[in-house]
């Protein structure tokens, strides 16, 4: 189990290292933009710190030579700055050289690049960080309510096999897994908000009041839940119907056991082998968001922050984004693997039989 | 031990072997029939013989939500083509006059679906006939006060409700009356348009040239008329400007010199002499210094309530007031060191322009960088059904130069200007348009096509006496002089810039399932190669290209569709490439599955031990029995497909110069508030197409491969 653990996240490991270096190039192969402030100094301070982190390289004339000679470069710079009597040119360095460049800030100050457009010269990383609570609050209140209901609802569905009750159970969420999450949003938020006014129509500012705050969360908190209760529904009834038909259930009734005894000893626990681990890959998902809920309610999340850099076209920022919902991603999917093999003795993935 | 002699030989010791052979040959007549009956018991099937396709097509008939989406899907892909294909409205080009037209499929006064919008609590101008006495007269001539009406006879069902207080700007911005004008600072909400007063204090105007100081924590509003306390604030002319509460400039006529002077009033620390503060803002000419700290009794630096309130002009000219305020009035309740930030931080770059006028009854702005509203203002309110077909294509007036127009209905014979002689009383000539304005007739022959309401008389004409500048002002019936010959009407009504929703609806689902189908159609065979050959050979080959496999799925999707539409532009081949690049690695998992589940059956054993050649194996014996499968998982990707494209429209990145349900969606997404049906209608598309999609699937899924029934 160990082995094979190890080998997991190893390969994890490994997939992440080619997916961000893939991201890097691409990224970095795009035409990149300038950072937009009007102040030199701002700009001067922002492509001396890329200089010292060894993305770009800079030559200097001073302002009498520059304008003696009336002097251009022959390769036009990223950017000029004039900052005193000098004038500074800038460059940036081959994408290979930034590379190696970026891998070491990495490794040693832990610097994944800098913001040039959403808050020029601030660490991206810190922005993340910054943004995570927003995306992580609206998250964890949203897999606090959605698991156990959607748990709640697909044993209700699964022991009800085939009555109403099923029936009603199992349409609602065929309809609810269907319709996309943004058409869901827009419409929650249209009569909650804007025509009861039961709700805030937007995510409130750290100075309105906690009541406002409290409310702001029902609007994102259903719009992911549904997906999520429907999600759960299915596959927990799908599970249990499973376990309701098979020999051994039959076998404890036999003994002697009640239905209610043999339903919660028997068939409930073996039913959770499967479920669990997709609920303990479904917490390492609250590390993402929702880039089309955070837009469209303004939450400052980190899926916002996404669409923000793309239209930014601040491709540091983007970069760190992306890497951090591949991450989860990962993440999520060795957490499902691995808790497998914890939860139920008898799966020992990858083992030789 | 035995020996050789021991044994004998059989054959010989045996005597009776010649014995028991009987050569007679066995004949027919040995054989008796047990029993002898007349019918053959040995029948054929009653029931018919069977295929496998037959079967799963009985199996998915009896699951009756997978027959009805199946229905639905059909419909909507039926439709996706008919509709573009037969509806000739354009939708390539903006139609600026039939913008925001409503959803219309029922005779409009129905109530529902009728083209008809309804407004409850619009603000109206009742001020049109100023002579009017009874509420009744008034309101006959009533208006209502946003510029979304333009025609007074698509409005019906109105309901006056009574007149109140409101402190909408845009409605109540040219005639509210009694109300304040107010300068204030406000926090930028950054996102949207929701921008709130903070409840600081605010100076406003009123008509009545009467200055309010307002405290909005407490509503409270203390006034001073300009005109009468003049006199009073003039007296402490030594007073310091950096020290005043207000400062007024006003101008009066000079007599003498017949010209405008500007006359300084300054409100000396009018804050404590009426007791509404206990500091004042400091001013120095156009800058905002930081505001002057007061000391309480114990020494400690507070900003309790100060007031920054400052030079104001007041221009007396008639009854026009105009109040210049050079910065904007705050107070803060604030004790601690940090209010200075917030006045560091306060932009009041050029509050110059912060620039309030009311004239005559009403109020009238210009650009501001500070911010102003109606502040309590009395207005008339109104509730109306407004039919937006009546208002687009109902009769309009024009008024211009449009006598070409006329004669192009007199060449089509829709109208006739000849007069009783056969001359024509309206002729053209390198000057221009000419009329006989002694003997101008005016005959409408064809009243069907004829887009004038009425005939026209010489008194509609103007400007015969210069040449090129005849003008006429007519009536018309707009949908006949736009060139339709009834009125359009549009079922799922029309956009910001005037396309037909329904045709619009229909091409965008049209894209979408073509990419869907195009996507899948690439997906399925690229996935049906790559996973049967992960899945037949094994070993190494499936070793590497499973990693391979595990690296491309382990990037979300929205990462490589973002970066592939970055590279290139967001066109219709570079989604399907993005969408392509993922796609297949399902079907690849579950082709790889079911060669591993089938490869080691018997049967392909025994073909294999015949000498059949490994392509032969995989297309006669295992794909098609793993077909079934992988085809029922693979149609799943068409809705998530469109799903993806959706999505990756509302992140702004989506398909340019092209519509398709994401697109309609995320460029529709503002109008949520004003015009929802813009969204309900592709919403409720979406919605179908998802359902049916995924209700199809499954279905086909159960019927095919019924062992799976069940699971998800």
């Amino acid at each position: 189990m160990l082995k094979y653990s190890l080998k997991r996240v190893i390969l994890a490991l490994i997939t992440a290292f080619i997916i961000l270096t893939l991201t890097f190039f691409l990224v970095k192969s795009l035409p990149q933009t300038r950072v937009i402030s009007p102040d030199e100094n701002v700009r001067y301070a922002f492509y001396m710190n890329q200089y010292d982190l060894g993305y770009v390289t800079y030559f200097t004339k001073t302002a009498v030579e520059v304008e003696t000679t009336g002097f251009i470069p022959e390769v036009t710079p990223l950017d000029q700055v004039k900052i005193g009597t000098d004038y500074y040119y800038f460059y940036t360095k081959p994408i290979v050289e930034q590379y190696f460049s970026w891998l070491g800030n990495i490794v040693t100050r832990w610097d994944w690049g800098t913001s040039t457009v959403i808050e020029p010269n601030a660490s991206a990383m810190l922005i993340i960080l910054q943004r995570l609570p927003a995306s992580m609050s609206v998250n964890i209140v949203s897999v606090v309510i959605s698991v156990p209901l959607g748990i709640a609802l697909g044993i209700l569905a699964g022991l009800k096999k085939n009555t109403w009750v099923d029936h009603t159970i199992s349409t609602l969420v065929m309809v609810f897994i269907s319709i996309p999450s943004f058409v869901v949003i827009s419409f929650l938020i249209y009569l909650l908000a804007f025509k009861s006014g039961w709700l805030p129509t937007m995510w409130p500012t750290p100075d309105q009041s906690l009541r406002t705050k409290i409310l702001a969360f029902i609007i994102p908190v259903m719009s992911l839940s549904f997906g999520s209760i429907c999600g759960y529904t299915r596959f927990v009834r799908a599970e249990l119907c499973e376990v309701m038909s098979s020999e051994y259930l039959l076998l404890a009734r036999t003994k002697g056991l009640t239905k209610n005894q043999a339903i919660v000893r028997h068939a409930l626990r073996n039913a959770f082998v499967p479920i669990l681990p997709s609920i303990l890959a479904e917490f390492i998902g609250i590390f993402g968001g929702s880039m089309i809920l955070e837009s469209l309610y303004g939450i400052p999340g980190i899926g916002n922050l996404y669409i923000q850099a793309l239209n930014a076209k601040d491709y540091n920022v983007l970069m760190v984004d992306m890497a951090i919902f591949t991450t989860v991603g990962l993440l999520a999917g060795i957490i499902l693997d691995l808790s497998y093999g914890f939860i139920d003795p008898r799966i020992r993935m990858g083992e030789k039989k | 031990m035995l020996e050789e002699k021991d044994f004998e030989l059989l054959d010989e010791s045996s005597n009776n072997v010649n014995e028991v052979v009987d050569d007679e040959p066995i004949t027919k007549d040995d054989f008796v029939l047990t029993q002898v009956d007349s019918t053959v018991h040995e029948q054929k099937f009653q029931t018919k013989p069977t295929t496998f396709l037959k079967d799963s097509l009985k199996r998915f008939s009896k699951n009756k939500s997978s027959v009805v989406a199946a229905y639905i899907l059909g419909a909507l892909l039926i439709l996706s083509f008919a509709v573009p294909a037969f509806n000739k409205s354009d939708t390539k080009h903006p139609k600026p006059h039939e913008t925001f037209l409503a959803p219309k499929l029922f005779k409009a006064g129905t109530g529902f679906w009728d083209g008809t919008t309804k407004y409850t609590n619009i603000a109206v101008d009742i001020s049109g006939k100023p002579d009017a006495k009874t509420e009744e007269e008034k309101q006959e001539y009533w208006w209502p006060s946003s510029d979304k009406f333009p025609q007074r006879s698509a409005i019906s069902k109105k309901k006056f409700t009574e007149e109140k207080y409101s402190n909408d700007i845009s409605t109540l911005g040219s005639f509210g009356k009694e109300g304040y004008v107010q300068f204030g600072y406000y926090e930028d909400r950054a996102q949207g348009d929701n921008v709130e007063f903070s409840s600081k204090a605010i100076a406003s105007l009123d008509l009545n040239e009467n200055l309010y100081l307002t405290s909005f924590d407490t509503y409270d509003v203390e006034k001073i008329n300009l005109m009468e306390e003049k006199k009073d604030l003039t007296a402490p002319d030594n007073y310091e400007i950096g020290e005043s509460a207000f400062y007024f400039i006003y101008s009066e006529l000079n007599t003498e010199t017949n010209e405008k002077e500007e006359k300084e009033v300054k409100l000396v620390d009018y804050a404590v002499k009426h007791n509404i503060g206990s500091s004042v803002a400091s001013l120095k000419e156009d800058k905002l210094d930081i505001a002057k700290i007061v000391k309480d009794e114990t020494g400690k630096t507070v900003f309790e309530d100060a007031r920054f309130a400052v030079r104001m002009i007041a221009k007396h000219n008639g009854n026009n007031v105009c109040a210049l305020i050079r910065s904007i009035a705050f107070e803060t309740g604030s004790t601690n060191e940090t209010t200075q930030a917030i006045f560091d931080n306060m932009s009041f770059n050029d509050a110059t322009s912060a620039v309030a006028k009311s004239i005559n009854n009403g109020y009238e702005y210009w650009s501001s960088t500070g911010v102003r509203r109606i502040y309590l203002s009395k207005a008339h309110f109104c509730s109306f059904v407004y039919d937006t077909y009546e208002a687009v294509f109902g009769l309009r007036v024009i008024d211009g130069e449009y006598v070409s127009d006329l004669l192009t209905y007199q060449e089509k014979g829709w109208v006739s200007f000849k007069d009783k002689d056969g001359w024509d009383t309206i002729w053209k000539d390198d000057m221009g348009y000419w009329i006989d304005e002694f003997n101008f007739t005016c005959e409408i022959l064809d009243p069907v096509n004829c887009p004038l309401a009425k005939p026209l008389t010489i008194d509609d004409f103007y400007g015969y006496d210069v040449p090129g500048t005849l003008g006429v002002k007519m009536t018309v019936i707009n949908y006949k002089y736009m060139g339709y010959t009834s009125v359009p009407s549009y079922l799922m009504g029309t956009d910001k810039s005037g396309k037909d929703m329904f045709k619009y609806v229909f091409e965008g689902l049209r894209t979408s399932l073509l990419l869907g189908f195009l996507t899948f159609a690439v997906c399925f065979t690229f996935g049906l190669l790559w996973g049967s050959i992960c899945g037949y050979f094994g070993g190494t080959v499936d070793l590497v290209m499973e990693r391979f496999t595990d690296i491309l799925a382990g990037i979300p999707w929205i990462v490589v569709m973002t970066l592939i539409i970055l590279h290139f532009k967001s066109t219709f081949w570079t989604f399907a490439l993005a969408l392509c690049l993922t796609g297949w690695i399902g079907t690849a998992a579950r082709t790889r599955t079911q060669f591993y589940r089938f490869r080691g059956r018997e049967y392909v054993l025994a073909s294999r031990t015949l000498g059949a050649s490994d392509a032969r194996l995989i297309a006669k014996h295992i794909l098609p029995n793993a077909l079934g499968t992988i085809i029922t998982g693979a149609v799943l990707m068409i809705p998530s497909v469109i799903f993806s494209e959706a999505t990756i429209s509302y992140l702004g990145l989506g398909l340019q110069n092209m519509s398709s349900l994401g697109v309609i969606l995320s460029d529709n997404q503002k109008e949520l508030l004003t015009n929802p049906y813009l969204l309900i209608f592709p919403s409720v598309v979406i919605a179908l197409i998802m359902i049916s999609f995924n209700l199809f699937g499954n279905g086909l899924r159960d019927a095919i491969n019924p062992s799976l029934k069940g699971e998800d």
